[in-house]
């Protein structure tokens, strides 16, 4: 017997949650890991653009909300489709533009969203999506619910005029939202130097005269602590907040990137504070959990995956007759 | 000189490159133009040979990047400016249509601008990376809209987009990139805006198209040539203005038409063919005008429909039969 084995197991209010995060974190990353595979063996059409590295931002803030919740994920955020719900094999379907999947194959990567969850899919404009999402939480609240907004954006799309039509409309207006700007240091091939001038991405809340916060993007621990916090202001208050939590883009921009302008150490710092590491150490060094447990968690995230993807592969793609079919809502 | 075999992204760097050595007045910006070389490394290498003064990357800001485009141009820049899929210049749509459309008919400063963006699907890029968005340009007055289907008129015409004194939306096809190659001079000539370029010679039909579309159109007229049937393929090369004289002289000389474009059929630049043709030549038709375009949806993304949205070869040598036989 392993030692492992044999500690007694701590426990506190946060540890089931933790552990639900955790695992979405693994089901992205190992999705995605299967993606860059499937990728570079040539069985998808078009590209693939993972959040390898910045799994926490999106599984801490899609397991925190409420089911009234909106959300307006980004190309980075597996983890808030999987935390909401949307199983791995509509993931894989999605990507292999199959009939089964939540766009029907008439979309791919990840533009999808399945709105029983409370996610719109986005379209590839950046920016776009959030005053669809201010919108959709003012509409909500309209009929009643205490739904809030959680939406996401690049370093880059800060950068766009929809960015900043919709963050002041949203407080004009007192859409409870919060804008979290994942600053993983790059869009695209262009380093955040050349994006934008403030100090801090934070500076911009005050232009909307909503409140800004900064946090650490890949440690759970601290992410969870501190969205909970602002949380429960968020809907005290009916205020959007401007959240910057700083991460790192670590592969390509998409697969057909090989990144050779990221400096090295830049990759290795963040390496040591890949979030599912930060996550695991802390688990195991506080006895919240033991070594088999986790393992167990990541093999059953890793058995879901190999039989999705292969289920996936065998699944129908749409009918090209289908093509005219649903331009138009019928009555 | 030596010819060098060039593809059609070769042929636009190239050209890049002439035109920034040729004209102090040319700047080249847009995101990840610079050291990166562009999303299709259309300005590989020219950030390092021309300084970061002249080319270079900007924000994730495309009513920026056109509307200092505007600006730069009125002041006697040349800019050209790059959008790094056609689809998102949609957000800077207002400063094409407001401010580069109307500034000089308003003002009488010339705005000489050239946005080169890259359009066309056939690749699984889905809705946002496929689109083919030529007509909402064309419809704009003040704005002339080029669309080169092969390497040397992809340079040629570029050369003559810098060199114009008006704003010129320069769409590039991204399925061509890499696909079409000719042996073309180091530097070449200018191809003149304007101007359409008969592809293939024949009496029985004519295609009018542009864009990735010549060659699907001369693909299907070899096939029915097999059949005995010779159609001549025109390649308008410009669609604002269009060449009116090339098309009618085209008309009378085969007395059917077919129009082929990859984008939306609704309102499309078809319509404004078939419009010209039944305006001018209606009693030169022997048979109702032929529209082979994408059908009225999103460009979709699983392959088994992009390859039934877009027009292909089998569609196009099926309606020239129905149209030769009509
Ligand atoms: C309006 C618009 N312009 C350009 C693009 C092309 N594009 C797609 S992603 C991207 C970089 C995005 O960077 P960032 O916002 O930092 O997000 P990240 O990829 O780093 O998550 C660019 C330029 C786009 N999608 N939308
Ligand atoms: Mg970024």
């Amino acid at each position: 017997m392993n030692s492992q084995a044999t500690k007694k197991i701590k426990t506190n209010t946060s540890v089931n949650i933790w552990l639900r995060i955790l695992k979405t974190m693994f089901l992205g990353r190992l999705t995605e890991e299967r993606l860059v595979r499937l990728y570079h063996q040539g069985k998808i059409f078009g590209g693939v653009y993972t959040g390898i590295g910045q799994e926490a931002i999106g599984a801490v803030s899609a397991h925190i909300g409420t089911p009234d919740d909106l959300y307006a994920p980004a190309i980075r955020n597996v983890t808030v489709h999987l935390g909401r719900g949307t199983k791995v094999l509509d993931v894989f379907r999605q990507y292999l533009g199959r009939v089964t999947g939540p766009t029907r194959g008439r979309d791919g990567n990840v533009h999808y969203g399945e709105m029983d969850k409370g996610v719109f899919a986005m379209v590839s404009h950046m920016g776009a999506m959030l005053s669809v999402l201010v919108g959709g939480v003012m509409a909500r609240r309209r009929l009643g619910k205490s739904t809030m907004g959680f939406a996401y954006i690049g370093d880059g799309a800060s950068s766009t005029g929809d960015f900043h039509e919709a963050l002041n409309f949203a407080s004009v207006f007192d859409v409870p939202i919060l804008f979290m700007i994942e600053n993983n240091h790059y869009a695209y091939s262009t380093p955040k130097e050349f994006q934008y001038r403030c100090q801090s991405l934070v500076e911009k809340a005050c232009g909307y005269g909503m409140e800004g916060l900064e946090v650490d993007g890949n440690d759970v621990i601290k992410l969870y602590d501190q969205i909970k916090i602002i949380l429960e202001k968020i809907r005290k208050n009916n205020r959007p907040v401007l959240l910057v939590c700083d991460t790192m883009r670590m592969r390509g921009h998409g697969e057909h990137d090989d990144a050779s302008y990221v400096p090295k150490e830049l990759l290795l710092k963040y390496k040591e504070k890949d979030p599912i590491h930060l996550l695991k150490k802390h688990l195991l060094n506080n006895d919240f959990a033991c070594e088999q447990d986790l393992k167990k968690l990541e093999k059953e995230c890793l058995d879901e995956i190999n039989q999705s993807y292969k289920k996936a592969l065998s699944e129908p793609m749409p009918s090209p007759d289908d093509l005219l079919e649903g331009v138009y809502a019928e009555d | 000189m030596p010819k060098t075999e060039m593809t059609y992204i070769d042929a636009i760097r190239s050209g890049l490159d002439h035109l920034l050595k040729d004209h102090k007045d040319v700047v080249v910006y847009g995101q990840d133009v610079g050291a990166f070389g562009g999303a299709f490394k259309a300005t590989l290498g020219l950030q390092e040979k021309y300084g970061t003064d002249r080319v270079f990357d900007t924000p994730i800001s495309e009513s920026a990047i056109l509307g200092s485009a505007i600006g730069m141009a009125m002041q006697g820049l040349r800019p050209i400016v790059e959008v790094q899929f056609v689809d998102f210049i949609t957000t800077a749509f207002h400063q094409i249509l407001n401010n580069a459309g109307t500034t000089y008919y308003r003002t009488k400063i010339p705005v000489p601008m050239t946005v080169r963006a890259p359009c066309g699907g056939g690749f699984g890029g889905g809705p946002f990376h496929s689109e083919e968005l030529e007509n909402f340009f064309c419809h704009i007055p003040g704005i002339k809209v080029v669309y080169p289907a092969y390497p040397s008129d992809a340079r040629g015409l570029l050369y003559s987009a810098v060199l114009d004194p008006n704003p010129v939306i320069f769409l590039e096809n991204k399925f061509l990139y890499r696909r079409i190659k000719e042996f073309i001079l180091p530097k070449g000539e200018a191809v003149p805006i304007g101007v359409a370029q008969i592809r293939r010679t024949g009496n029985d039909a004519v295609i009018l198209t542009y864009g990735a579309m010549v060659h699907e159109s001369l693909h299907a007229a070899e096939q029915i040539s097999a059949e005995g049937f010779e159609v001549m393929v025109v390649d308008l090369r410009t669609l604002k203005p269009y060449d009116i004289d090339a098309i009618l002289s085209a008309v009378a000389a085969t007395n059917r038409v077919m129009v082929v474009h990859e984008a939306w059929k609704t309102g499309g630049f078809g319509a404004e063919l078939a419009a010209l043709v039944a305006e001018h030549a209606f009693h030169l038709l022997d048979a109702p005008i032929v529209r082979i375009t994408a059908p009225d949806c999103p460009v979709p993304f699983s392959p088994e429909l992009e390859r039934v949205y877009r027009p292909s070869v089998e569609k196009i040598s099926e309606a020239l039969l129905d149209l030769i036989n009509y």
